[in-house]
């Protein structure tokens, strides 16, 4: 079984209700053991849906689901290999974050009181407060530490980083590095572009219920247009390399696009006084955007 | 058994503040029949029209039997045995689940039928510890309370006919939110019956075409054959048990099949 997909759903539909609307309509995926996956999409696009059939919140209208192996419908023990956090992630209010934490353990077999204590700790949250007098943020936190305290195979995170400032949102990520580096599978929903490219491996884009692109973030990356500044000590040259595009000549200063390898201009640059060359890490969401965007069309 | 144990620890506070109340009720009303029990108060009864005193079971109450069927386990305590249980009923499924808390849980390794299931049983248990406390409180108080012709087999009759009750109530409002996983419908669904119960088991009795609606009446199934008088009623309690056997099974049926709302 080391080879079975950790995630794959075949021809998956769900329609809510007699004539409700249909948030899926035919997802094909495989996520592959170890690899951290990106599923990006405009909201109501099926995201959310896709992540509740996974843990069997909801079933599907038809069409075939695998987790680790297991169809989660009639396999309820493999949530227990899974660490699920929703963006939005509530919990009975009345309990304290310490007796929520210890009943999941418990529900999972057993999670040792020290490994919460470490993750409580680095994550700066007190177990001790009821769970209503918690601001959103710090509710969102006791949701990180009950996804990852287990150290599951499998982390499924719906948005996860809604409600972190930015410093908890680089916290997040790294842990999700941490995951990553021990092993784990992570499939994750996400707006956060800067949080997709500094984690995933792949991305999934979807739109209206089914899969419109999968792609490894490095051949993403590629295609990127990155913006590119040379500060010349004389007036800039007039340069026509391939890949470039938009290209403003201000004085001394000479801004443009360029697409794909930068080597041809650095060989074309090599011919002049250089004084400074700027390039801006290639934006992913612009690239995204002309995904989410046909959607409007 | 997880789930039990956290059901019954978070609402302890509840619960136990529920069975204190109705135990000090039940406390309050049987101590007053020394003052019941003389010839005046007895005169004073039989003066009000026959109409009146069968609507509120009001026969001689100078006799202990009469006096507890009516006042201590006739009125308000079955009426909040059955508040209380539809709250219950409702929260364990439906009210956790339109809170938006019922996900976290269900996205852990327990089934849907185990989960339900465990949570009415808390409910059961809570209505068991209910029904107990203020059954040995009555038992406590025959002696102080002169009313030792009521034997405690009797009284534990009547307990064990109320706790039933709650029962049928509970399982009602967990079965109707099981399947809907909506609150107002749980409560809507509960609060009918119960209103539909009591003035079935009262008023109705008057008005001779509603007079059939008696024996459908959860309050008849409870105290219509006075198990102060002849003890445990075996065919009202299998029916209310029985009732409550088939909301549980089909509400925990239907939420095992459907869609948890978001």
């Amino acid at each position: 079984m080391a080879d079975a997909p950790a995630i794959q759903t075949e021809a998956l539909v769900k329609r809510y209700g007699r004539h409700g609307t249909t948030a899926l309509k035919g997802l094909d995926l495989t996520i592959t053991p170890g690899e951290v996956f990106g599923f990006l999409g405009p909201n109501g696009a099926g995201k959310s849906t896709t992540i509740r059939i996974l843990l069997d919140l909801i079933r599907p209208t038809s069409g075939n689901v695998s987790v680790l192996g297991v169809d989660p419908r009639t396999s309820p023990d493999v949530r227990g290999k899974i660490g699920y956090l929703a963006g939005d992630f509530v919990a009975s209010s009345r309990q304290t974050g310490r007796e929520l934490l210890s009943y999941l353990g418990d529900l999972r077999g057993g999670v040792p009181a020290q490994r919460i204590d470490k993750l409580a700790s680095a994550w700066d949250l007190d177990l001790t407060k009821r769970i209503g007098s918690l601001s959103k943020g710090n509710r969102q936190k006791l949701g990180v530490i009950q996804a990852f305290v287990h150290r599951p195979p499998l982390l499924i995170l719906d948005e996860p980083t809604s409600g972190l400032d930015p410093f908890l949102q680089q916290q997040f990520v790294a842990l999700v590095r941490e995951a990553a580096d021990n092993g784990q599978t992570v499939f994750m929903s996400s707006h956060v572009m800067s949080e997709v490219q500094q984690t995933c491996d792949r991305v999934g884009i979807i739109r209206s219920g089914s899969l419109v692109t999968v792609e490894h973030i490095d051949d993403l990356r590629k295609r990127a247009l990155r913006k590119i500044e040379v500060h010349f000590d004389a007036d800039a040259p007039a340069l026509a390399v391939a890949g470039m595009s938009d290209v403003v000549v201000d004085g001394k200063v000479l801004r443009c696009k360029l697409s794909g390898d930068a080597d041809a201009l650095v060989k074309a640059l090599a011919q002049h006084h250089v004084v400074d060359l700027i390039s801006e890490e290639p934006e992913l969401e612009e690239l995204f955007f002309t995904y989410y965007a046909h959607e409007e069309a | 058994m997880r789930v039990l144990r956290k059901s019954l620890r978070d609402n302890r506070r509840g619960w136990i503040g529920w069975t204190l109340a109705l135990s000090a009720i039940a406390a309050m009303y049987a101590s007053f029949y020394p003052s019941i029990n003389n010839p005046a108060m007895a005169d004073a009864l039989n003066s009000f029209p026959q109409s009146v005193k069968e609507a509120f079971h009001m026969q001689d109450y100078t006799k202990p039997e009469n006096y507890f069927a009516v006042s201590v386990f006739g009125l308000l305590v079955p009426i909040l045995v059955a508040v209380f249980a539809i709250s219950a009923g409702v929260k364990a499924i439906a009210g956790d689940e339109e809170a938006g808390t019922l996900d976290l849980v269900q996205a852990h390794p327990v089934s849907r039928v185990s989960l339900a299931l465990q949570r009415f049983l808390a409910i059961v248990v809570a209505l068991v510890m209910i029904a107990a406390v203020m059954c040995l409180v009555v038992i406590a108080l025959r002696g102080p309370g002169q009313f030792t012709a009521l034997s405690p087999g009797r009284l534990f009759a009547i307990c064990l006919q109320l706790a039933l009750f709650g029962l049928l109530f509970a399982a009602l409002a967990y079965g109707v939110g099981a399947w809907s996983g909506r609150r107002v419908y749980a409560i809507a669904a509960g609060a009918v019956v119960a209103v539909l119960g009591y003035l079935g088991d009262s008023f109705f009795t008057q008005i001779d075409s509603l007079r059939w609606m008696e024996k459908f009446s959860p309050f008849d199934w409870y105290l219509g054959g006075e198990p102060l008088k002849n003890g445990v009623q075996w065919g009202h309690a299998a029916l209310l048990t029985g009732l409550a056997v088939l909301f549980v099974a089909a509400g925990t049926w239907r939420y095992n099949q459907r869609d948890i709302a978001v």
